[in-house]
């Protein structure tokens, strides 16, 4: 049995030893970020059966909580850790062979960085550790941003960084507010002492924390950011954002709202701002004329659905929305990586100039399609699933207009994702762009995507076994609180 | 009292240069400007009128002699977070002016919505 804290502790490790690695043996240096996220990916699957049964806490250097930092491997956040392991070692395949722009090292560093940020957001059980673990997460982000030394690379970097670290600042604020009112920092114990907090110091707080999970979690006012970030950096990173930085936040704003504060009304607050980021989005990404632009506004759309779910407060609507999250991370990472080299082969990142890439690299096309019917929630894949789930939920809640705007912006959705698949297949090609085969990281990594779309299409049982509890865990504050502070 | 009111305009000051400037290095100033506000109410608040530092020097120091050591551990935690995005963002300042010749935020906008 080996040490949950390895999941976290292990990437960052790997991450400060590519670089040395590389020097002495290049080889292992470029296997060694893949075998580390393999054997962490293993890992984390590892440790499933018991974090269903009961979550895991584990205590950091004898500190018993409510006083350490403590781990807390609940069913959610073994769920959260999986799915970004997953998407991580695919896009660690995928990076082998596409990042050819040297230093790759700095890349791989960045990225085990991101990815131990990540894990720790979603496996820690102290509230300043989740704001550590979140400033790995994001720094390492803004200089994936601008990892492409080019212009405007680091104008969407900067633009990206003002806008994170102002927003961690707030959520810094938060925690500060909070801990000058109840003197702990851990969640469990915070989430039992919350309901004697005046509200006069709780309700700023959780203002301030919704501000700052709210802009990486790409919340509409707040997501001025990510339509340059996700176009700008190389394209993995793209996934990368939608599947990895964006879920990462998600889960803290869902970890913040209903098991430290349980605040009804801030709750459905988020249906609200919900169904207007998912209209906005949609309605920018119907206008880009950029494929990976359009993705990034697909992204922030759907991220609004997932917060209409989240906002719901029904056991229902919970594990909808985390179904919602999971087919998302697995649609976009394969949105993006089939991007990429559409973009690679064409020799542009325009939609106009991809007239015709279904006949020239046509492996290629099908994926995209396959990642876009999913997207638009077409019946036999993992799409349909959860987006029905989402709208039967709203209308379940009472929120009938909530979930007709909804079926409106899953319509412009069909409409512009429909118009690069038309264009992919039904146009004559351009003369210039040759017949090409794909790099076998590329088809194994896209292989692998596509089959789990469509498996979890075929199967949702499988995965809705493991999200019941997850979100029972969101709903059940005392669960929570009596697991990690014993009974 | 006083410091309170200190770090709340010194995040409000911060926040003020990070909406209005038009050059960038004053920006990241600014973003600089609102951490230290952070920083300094988190110390305020573990701070107690007429005690001393939480550090066993002298083995005639008491626990009740001493301020909340929490705020502290945190505070060093954010100012070296503080420092990293510092040093990044004027990475990126360097970058862009770099390309763009020019630190006013108005000229640079090649990216729009």
């Amino acid at each position: 049995m080996l040490d949950p804290v390895l999941l976290i502790a292990l990437p960052l490790l790997t991450a400060f030893l590519v670089p040395l690695v590389r020097r002495a043996w290049r080889p292992l240096g470029e296997a060694l970020p893949l075998l580390t996220l393999l054997f962490d990916l293993a890992l984390a699957i590892s440790y499933v059966p018991r974090a269903l049964e009961k979550p895991i806490v584990v205590i950091i250097a004898g500190w018993r909580p409510p006083l350490g930092i403590n781990l807390t491997i609940g069913p959610l956040g073994i769920f959260m850790a999986v799915m970004i392991l997953f998407v991580a070692v695919l896009v660690a395949i995928y990076s082998i062979w596409y990042i050819r722009v040297e230093p790759k090292e700095r890349y791989c560093m960045l990225c085990l960085m991101l990815v131990t940020g990540s894990l720790g957001m979603v496996l820690t059980g102290d509230i300043f550790n989740l704001f550590v673990f979140m400033e790995i997460t994001s720094i390492s982000a803004y200089a994936l941003t601008a990892f492409i030394r080019d212009r405007d690379g680091s104008e969407a970097a900067f633009k990206y960084l003002i806008i994170g670290s102002l927003a961690s600042n707030f959520f810094l604020l938060g925690v500060v507010l909070i801990y000058s009112s109840t003197g702990t920092l851990n969640m469990a114990d915070l989430a039992a002492k919350m309901p004697s907090v005046d509200p006069r110091i709780a309700v700023p707080a959780v203002i301030l924390m919704v501000v700052g999970l709210g802009v990486e979690s790409e919340m509409f006012p707040l997501n001025g950011w990510a339509p340059d970030a996700y176009s700008m950096a190389p394209t993995p990173i793209g996934a990368v954002f939608g599947a990895i930085v964006v879920k990462g936040a998600v889960y803290a704003l869902a970890r913040m709202l209903y098991t430290i504060f349980n605040f009804q009304g801030v709750i459905h607050f988020l249906v609200i701002m919900g169904i207007v980021t998912l209209l906005m989005g949609e309605m920018a990404a119907l206008r880009q004329r950029q494929i990976k632009r359009m993705l990034a506004f697909s992204s922030i759309g759907q991220m609004g659905l997932i917060l209409v779910a989240l906002g719901l407060g029904t056991a229902g609507g919970l594990v909808a929305a985390l179904f919602h999250m999971l087919n998302h991370a697995l649609l976009k990472a394969l949105l993006f990586l089939t991007a990429g080299y559409l973009v690679y082969h064409s020799g542009s990142k325009e939609i106009a100039d991809m007239d015709g890439m279904g006949r020239r690299v046509p492996l290629l096309a099908v994926a995209f399609s396959i990642g876009a019917f999913g997207i638009m929630g077409l019946p036999p894949l993992n799409g349909f699933w959860s987006k029905f789930l989402v709208i039967s939920e709203t209308v379940k809640a009472h929120y009938v207009a909530i979930a007709a705007l909804a079926l409106v912006g899953s319509v412009i959705e069909a409409v512009y994702y429909l118009r690069v698949v038309g264009r992919l297949f039904f146009k004559p090609a351009d003369e210039r762009v040759r017949a090409a085969r794909l790099p076998v990281s590329a088809f194994v990594s896209l292989g692998l995507l596509v089959v789990a779309v469509v498996v979890i299409g075929l199967y949702p049982g499988w995965v809705m076994h493991v999200l019941q509890p997850a979100a029972h865990e969101l709903l059940d504050k005392s669960f929570y609180i009596h697991s990690v502070l014993g009974p | 009292m006083v410091y309170y009111v200190a770090a709340l305009s010194l995040i409000l000051i911060g926040t003020y240069a990070v909406l209005t400037k038009k050059n960038i290095v004053k920006i990241v100033l600014g973003l600089s400007i609102a951490e230290t506000g952070v920083n300094l109410l988190l110390i305020t608040i573990g701070y107690v009128k007429g005690r001393t530092a939480p550090i066993f020097s002298d083995p005639s120091f008491r626990p009740e002699k001493m301020v909340d050591p929490v705020p502290q551990a945190l505070v060093l935690t954010a100012i070296v977070i503080g420092l990293a995005v510092t040093a990044l963002a004027l990475a990126i300042v360097i970058r862009l002016y770099d390309h763009h010749k020019t630190l006013n935020i108005e000229k640079i906008r090649q990216l729009k919505w």
